[in-house]
């Protein structure tokens, strides 16, 4: 960690970014830390207990600035750099990657070639929570997993807080505020929630990296994650990518196979 | 509740203006019948369809959908089919794990030639849905406005 | 508030019967926003039409909804009728009462109620419809043909002679392509150079034609009406300007063992060489490569020879830029050598020979003087074996396709042979006898009935050397499976036909699609064979897939129609159902935040980067922008796009959800 920050107070002292984005002691726990000077580079932790999604601050320009800036990420931050880049968000020259590895030494990237070759090493698995409640809901037939998400979803109250701390949802003007049509009904109740969350989902396919920023971020604690993580895990044998390891091929549902599944259409 | 005979589903078809749309018309053209519970809503390319739409039918009281176009290669637009396809298998997949009951949205590809194949469609799909009765389970919860929540018993 | 007229037709008994026409007028008539609804016995007949645009101009109308046939059927009638009255065509839209409804249901009430449902659907979209115009785009009246063979030649005479100006470019030094390196055509065994090569002249004298041999297509960029292309025009290190095409420098040229290309390989040529005597245009180039000068600064014989002083050792190549409104791609085909064969000997034996091979030793100017003989020893060969299908129909080779011309030309091959060799056997293994096209069959049966060609069925498994001969191990199928087994003095083999090579290449360059298999892909197999999907790039030839001349020329022809009807008017008018970004003031500019899932998504490239800059000229953002000469309205885009920024015209977001929430709101 001591080289971390020393490495993020060199960076800024010598004008290399304008802003390093970290983590630092929160009140209960780390929580993001925005330095432009060398001083407040101090108080940059990196520990397995920094668990925020940083990337979602690199799309906000009038946060990050024209000038180049550096992340700290952790491997979930760095799965969601890649998808940015993929998706014309970012570019080489703005941004400087650095994370301690596994051994503790500090790594610096500035391409999405490097970035790759390291997130390449750690394969994306479910935890225990995931797989508990996973597996409870891959045993429900049709219609216990109806009531299940009814049940869940009769807490949504529409804070829409999952939307802000996924990286990857960083429309300037979402679908749920388009008005003309109102394609997605915005009072929290049970089918309102659950369109809300369909929709979350399928706007993710080929793009989640099951950083689990969204199920973090709920006040009430639904696991919103893990409707995009099994639709993430299901679709990947389908469309041909690795889970977590964004690649340049172009997102999953713009491109197409001449042999995609096609049973179940008549 | 089980289906009683008297239930008559109301499915929307969102089809492509160059194959199934056409093809439905060869349908009238032969004079061929089917059930009167199948109304078309006309696409330019089943790339076009939004599943957002399919979730609105749901919601507005359709027991059932199907959608429908070009024969894979031979979209009009060359490729437009192909990212439907794409499409309609990720949304299947959220829909099972949501619960939201699948066997309701028939998807097909009906050529411009397939007049009769439509008929068989529409007839078939009318027959199914009719079989798993009404989409009461979505409807309840639709009807939010109006009733009061999920978890009263069917 | 609406102001829509509505009005139902009975199409004589077609929709009456059933339907409840009169009803269906009178519910419509009580909803919200219909200002005016009727119903008639034949609303595309005349008094039909003039009721509806005196309805728009006596009710002020700003939509009109016909409930009638389908509206493939009179779409353009009704919004022609709706534009002579005044209203912008696109407010006006039809339910499809007839195909959809009155013809495949009984008379019911239920049958009522659906056409009812489904006028209200059109009355509800209608609301949301805005008026569209038509799309204008310039155009540049020149059109670039990349190929120089039959169809490339075809194509510009055609387009040159409806009065605009072609540039054709072709990489070999000569135009002709393949049909230039044939005897005798198939079926009528015309002379192939003597019907060929006055087009050939006809191309470089003609004013409208602007010819660049040894040249290849650098780039293209743009869009049809309106392409830049930068086209490399190779040294040739000879001065065309003074070259006079004497042909003093070829004779006195030391290096002249070079394997011919045009002889496909069976002869030599010289460093400094025309590729044949009817070359146009007939002067040299310099082979770089095998020159003695550009290898080890030697020589210069050419230089001392030519009295004009036309050599330019230090010619650089040239890319110049063309302004073109169309391309028409003729860049043919290639055969597969016998090298593709281990069966058949992996291109070792000297007498295993392709077609195209063949064609030139039958051919006055090849390199035997139209003789049959050996390349091995130049003996005159008494039995010949031709293998049909060799590498065509065969998925275990790649190649599953068949190479269509291969059952002709192979007949052609073994009449010419007997016809030159009065005493030689000839055998073909086949397959199949594919003569398909007119006096083809005769031509075939010719081979077999008056020429004696000993035609075998069956396929044959090895050819090997065995002192001097080559043995041929067939079956005979027709004979149960019999073993054939022939001692030849030759082997031709009609290899397949393939893509011409640089094919991908040049695709990915041009933005058009291709098969697995390299031919260029048209826009439509049945239906539209000359056009691709990019909009502007037209198809001749084998190029698209492998043909014979008779086709490949009214291919041709298609072509030019296609680029003529471009040119005929100063602007391409296009139909206004394209999807459009939006656009907001600033500082939004857009709420489309340059993800390019669209981009992606387009099978027309018709999505291009706008790059929004402040006014310090520093780039704030790069946005989308759809093209509108190319998008051809599908609306992919617009189910993409996940901040829906992205919508089409005719079939707005508005549109559609109108239409579905007005179905299920009983």
């Amino acid at each position: 960690m001591k080289k971390l920050r020393d490495r993020a107070a060199e960076l800024l002292s010598q004008g290399v970014v304008s802003l390093v984005i970290g983590y630092e002691e929160g009140t209960k726990r780390p929580r993001p830390l925005f330095c432009r000077n060398s001083e407040s580079a101090e108080k940059l932790i990196f520990d397995s207990r920094c668990f925020h999604n940083l990337a979602v601050y690199i799309t906000k320009k009038e946060l990050v600035g024209k000038e180049r800036f550096a992340v700290t990420a952790p491997i979930s931050t760095l799965r969601s750099i890649m998808q940015l880049y993929v998706e014309n968000q970012l570019s080489e020259e703005k941004l400087l990657v650095l994370t301690v590895d596994l051994s503790g030494e500090l790594r610096e990237f500035t391409t999405f070639d490097e970035i790759a070759a390291y997130v390449a090493q750690f394969e994306l698995k479910r935890g225990e929570r995931e797989q508990g409640i996973l597996s409870k809901i891959e045993a429900m037939d049709r219609a216990e997993r109806w009531k299940f998400w009814m049940e869940e979803m009769s807490h949504c109250f529409k804070c829409y807080a999952c939307r802000s701390a996924c990286p990857l949802c960083y429309c300037s003007k979402c679908v749920v505020e388009v008005n003309r049509p109102q394609w997605i009904n915005p009072w929290p109740a049970p089918l309102a929630n659950m369109e809300w969350h369909i929709n979350r989902a399928m706007h993710m396919v080929g793009r989640c990296t099951a950083c689990g920023a969204c199920g973090d971020a709920c006040p009430v604690g639904i696991p919103i994650d893990l409707i995009t993580r099994k639709m993430m895990e299901d679709m990947a044998p389908e469309f041909g990518y690795v889970p977590g390891q964004p690649a340049k091929q172009g997102n999953a549902l713009s491109s197409w196979k001449l042999d995609d599944r096609e049973q179940f259409i008549r | 509740m089980s289906s009683n005979t008297d239930f008559e589903p109301k499915i929307i078809a969102f089809v492509c203006n160059w194959c199934t749309y056409a093809g439905a018309d060869l349908t009238g053209t032969s004079r061929l019948k089917y059930a009167t519970n199948v109304k078309i809503v006309r696409f330019p390319c089943t790339g076009r369809i939004d599943f957002l739409l399919l979730l609105k039918s749901f919601a507005q009281g359709a027991d059932g959908v199907i959608v429908s176009g070009c024969h894979p290669n031979d979209c009009h637009y060359t490729s437009g089919n192909f990212h439907a396809r794409r499409r309609w298998i990720a949304f299947r997949s959220v829909l099972d794990l949501m619960g939201v009951d699948i066997r309701r949205i028939q998807y097909s590809w009906v050529s411009a030639a397939e007049g009769s194949k439509w008929a068989d469609l529409v007839n078939n799909t009318v027959a199914d849905i009719r079989a798993l009765g009404p989409y009461a389970e979505y409807q309840k919860v639709a009807d939010y406005l109006e009733k009061e929540g999920y978890n009263e018993e069917a | 508030m609406s102001k829509i007229g509505v009005f139902i037709c009975h199409c004589g008994e077609n929709i009456s019967a059933t339907v409840d026409v009169e009803r269906v007028a009178r519910e419509i008539g009580g909803m919200e926003g219909v200002a005016h609804a009727i119903d008639y016995k034949y609303m595309c007949s005349d008094p039909g039409q003039t009721f509806i645009k005196e309805a728009v101009k006596k009710y002020d109308l700003d939509g009109v909804v016909v409930g009638a046939c389908s509206p493939r059927m009179h779409e353009p009638t009704f919004r022609r009728a709706c534009a002579e009255a005044g209203l912008n065509p696109y407010l006006c839209e039809m339910a499809n009462l007839r195909e959809h409804c009155s013809w495949v249901h009984e008379k019911s009430e239920e049958t009522t109620e659906k056409a009812i449902d489904l006028v209200k659907m059109l009355v509800e979209k209608v609301k949301k419809n805005k008026p569209l115009d038509s799309i204008k785009v310039p155009v540049t009246k020149r059109a670039l043909v990349i190929g120089g063979g039959i169809a490339g030649i075809q194509a510009s005479l055609d387009i040159a002679n409806t009065g605009h100006k072609v540039i054709l470019i072709e990489r070999d030094p000569s135009i002709g392509g393949h049909m230039s390196q044939l005897s005798e055509t198939f079926p009528t065994l015309d002379c192939s150079q003597c019907i060929l090569t006055p087009r050939m002249v006809e191309v470089a004298q003609h004013p409208n034609i602007k010819l660049y041999t040894y040249a290849e297509l650098e780039s293209l960029e743009g869009f049809i009406g309106n392409f830049k292309a930068k086209i490399r025009l190779k040294a040739k290190s000879v001065n065309y300007a003074t070259c006079t095409g004497c042909g003093a420098c070829i004779q006195k040229c030391p290096v002249k063992k070079i394997p011919s290309e045009f002889n496909a390989g069976l002869g030599t040529r010289t460093a400094i060489y025309v590729p044949f005597p009817q070359a146009v245009p007939n002067k040299p180039v310099i082979d770089r490569v095998n020159c003695n000068y550009y290898k080890r600064g030697a020589c210069k014989i050419c230089e001392k020879t030519c009295q004009v002083g036309s050599i330019e050792w230090d010619k650089e190549d040239e890319i110049i830029t063309e302004e073109v409104g169309a391309v028409v791609l003729a860049t043919g085909f290639d055969v597969k050598g016998t090298d593709f064969f281990p069966e058949y000997g992996y291109g070792q034996y000297k007498d295993v020979l392709t077609g195209l091979q063949f064609e030139r030793l039958a051919s006055a100017s090849g390199p035997t003087f139209g003789e049959i003989r050996r390349p091995s020893d130049g003996a005159i060969p008494k039995k010949i074996v031709f293998i049909a299908c060799a590498g065509s129909r065969d998925p275990a080779k790649g190649i599953p396709y068949c190479s269509k011309i291969c059952c002709m030309y192979t007949a052609k091959h073994a009449m010419l042979y007997q016809h030159k060799v009065h005493d030689g056997e000839s055998t073909v293994f086949y397959m199949d006898i594919r003569a398909g096209g007119k006096n083809y069959e005769e031509f075939v049966r010719r081979a077999i009935e008056e020429d004696t060609v000993n035609y075998v069925r069956g396929r044959v498994a090895r050819v090997y050397e065995k002192n001097g001969k080559l043995i041929v191990k067939g079956v005979d199928t027709l004979l149960g499976g019999e073993q054939v087994e022939i001692e030849a003095d030759m082997v031709v083999l009609a290899t397949a036909g393939v893509a011409s090579c640089g094919s991908e290449l040049l695709a990915q360059k041009l933005h058009v699609s291709y098969d697995p298999y390299h031919f260029f892909a048209e826009a439509h197999p049945k239906l539209k064979p000359v056009e691709t999907n990019t909009a502007g790039i037209f198809l001749a030839g084998a190029c698209q897939a492998p043909k014979d001349i008779p086709e490949t020329v009214g291919m041709a022809s298609g072509a030019a129609v296609k680029v003529a009807a471009l040119f005929s008017n100063d602007e391409l008018v296009r139909e206004p159902v394209v999807a459009v970004v939006n656009r907001l003031a600033p500082p939004l500019y857009s709420t489309c935040v340059g993800c390019f899932m669209c981009e992606t998504a387009c099978p027309y490239n018709a999505i291009e980067h706008e790059e929004i800059k402040g006014r310090d000229g520093s780039l704030i953002r790069t946005i989308a922008r759809v093209n509108q000469g190319l998008c051809q309205g599908c609306g992919t885009c617009v189910a993409f796009c996940r901040s829906k920024s992205i919508d089409i015209q005719g079939y707005t977001n508005e549109q559609v959800y109108a239409e579905v929430m007005s179905l299920l709101n009983d």
